[in-house]
């Protein structure tokens, strides 16, 4: 198996030909855990304070940014959840990021000033956090992220940017809510993320995808496997196509997706995924538009 | 009621579509299907162990089927009742080899009433079969033939545990089957 990854780097058969060649996303994600603060009615997870928290753990984490590195990976995603309610997350993405670039998403609820201290080492490093914002109001916006979400996040974000880390905005909208032009909602949402000290190249939006609590509710977009970027991405169960895999329906992990329960070697997922992805060609997934 | 979800064709992980392209695969592959990477080498395993093979099928029936009675495996007497009278097995030898009847009397000849004390001792153990029993088996089987018996035996008994342990229920068919031929 590992000659198969290690000893043509170039061929579409490994990891990084695969990569190269546009046929698979270079960044592996990490779901550090399910349980979140929020609630939100789109949520892939259905995470929410109370459920299974479906923990990753810091040192499995470092251990596959290790295997990851060593495979040919260009970045880490760390996702949940609501990452940052793991107490040792700082430290755990300042090692992640010592070996990759890393992006970390955020519902961005708990930047306190205590925190933000300790997230300083971060601006020297490779680490970007991903925040969700999808309104430009705190009244639609709270109606789907709960309360009080808009203005934590407008107080959030600024402390990460003036302790020089990069953040990036992810809006989250119906399917046809987003066209070739801005609606007014979106050029005021832009407005207030540059506000915010968000670029525009720092602004990504994107559909609900109806999997987990979107599923239940009737929102989001139908995608299916095709539709989704082949993102191989490690939780606490297996190792799934996509971050928008490993979801919850009615308290029920989703395993439609799974490529594998092991994760461990790493390889051996990966070895599966190239194996899926042969045959394939690349930009099944642009459809949607689902990053 | 079975211990585990038993998985449908849109909950089953993609790569195994090509398992559910005719429909319900049953509930050993809607078990397996919760680790698609075991499945895809133990069902191919499971295929050349149980399938047709050098050992004939009748054979094959009374290993499987009396393993199974053995190790009080109701879902593989189940579905093996079915499959060993589709094998030619006469309704007495079916009983017999389901603890149901005498073996002496049902099997006529030697190298079959051989075989199923072989069976008995290699399911059940504990330990060394009986000498008189392997001796039996000795005289009557070639290596090979006892080396694929033996790996029957083994297998089966995995799969009477695997199904018994997770309460897999009988299939729809085989349960119809099974009442239409007075087996309930």
């Amino acid at each position: 198996m590992s000659a198969a990854i290690g000893e043509h780097p170039h061929s579409p058969a490994t990891l990084a030909g695969a990569v190269a060649a546009g046929r698979m996303s270079g960044r592996l994600w990490l779901y550090a855990n399910y349980h979140c603060n929020l609630a939100c009615t789109y949520c892939l997870t259905e995470s929410a304070p109370g459920v299974p928290r479906r923990l990753l753990g810091g040192d499995r984490m470092r251990a596959l940014a290790d295997e990851a590195a060593t495979l040919g990976f260009t970045a880490i995603g760390v996702t949940g959840g609501e990452p940052f309610l793991l107490p040792d997350l700082p430290e755990v993405v300042a090692d992640l990021a010592a070996r990759l670039p890393v992006v970390v998403l955020s519902n961005a609820t708990l930047f306190t000033p205590a925190l933000v201290e300790r997230l300083r080492p971060w601006a020297d490093l490779p680490v970007t956090v991903q925040v969700s914002l999808d309104r430009p109001d705190p009244v639609d916006n709270d109606a789907m992220r709960g309360p009080h979400n808009f203005r934590k996040v407008v107080e959030g974000v600024p402390l990460l940017v003036e302790a020089g880390i990069r953040v990036r905005v992810a809006t989250t909208l119906e399917l046809d809510e987003i066209g070739p032009e801005p609606t007014a909602d979106q050029e005021r949402l832009c407005v207030l993320h540059r506000a915010l000290g968000v670029a525009d190249e720092d602004h990504v939006i994107r559909p609900i995808v109806r999997r987990g609590r979107a599923a239940t509710q009737g929102l989001g977009v139908v995608a299916a496997r095709d539709d989704l970027e082949p993102e191989l991405t490690v939780t606490a169960d297996g190792a799934f196509w996509s971050p928008f895999a490993p979801t919850v329906t009615g308290g029920r992990l989703d395993i439609d997706l799974l490529v594998s329960r092991s994760t461990t070697p790493l390889e051996l997922p990966v070895s599966r995924m190239l194996g899926f992805l042969e045959g394939r060609s690349p930009g099944h997934d642009t459809t949607l538009g689902i990053r | 009621m079975s211990r585990i979800a038993l998985l449908t064709a849109p909950e089953a992980p993609f790569g195994l579509a090509d398992l559910y392209a005719d429909g319900d695969p049953g509930p050993i592959v809607a078990a397996l299907a919760h680790i698609p990477e075991l499945a895809e080498v133990t069902l191919p395993f499971l295929g050349a162990v149980l399938g047709p093979s050098a050992v004939g099928l009748r054979t094959k029936e009374i290993v499987i089927l009396r393993s199974s009675a053995m190790l009080g495996c109701r879902y593989c007497v189940d579905a093996h009742t079915v499959v060993a009278r589709d094998a030619s097995l006469s309704v007495d030898e079916v009983r017999a080899l389901r603890g149901e009847g005498d073996v002496a009397a049902a099997f006529a000849e030697d190298r079959e009433r051989a075989l199923i004390a072989w069976v008995d001792a290699v399911a059940v153990g504990p330990g060394d079969p009986p000498a008189a029993v392997a001796a039996a088996m000795a005289e009557r089987y070639a290596d090979a033939d006892l080396v694929e018996l033996t790996l029957l035996v083994g297998t089966t008994v995995m799969l009477n545990r695997f199904a018994t342990c997770l309460r897999l229920p009988t299939g729809e068919q085989t349960r119809s089957r099974l009442d239409a031929e007075g087996w309930s």
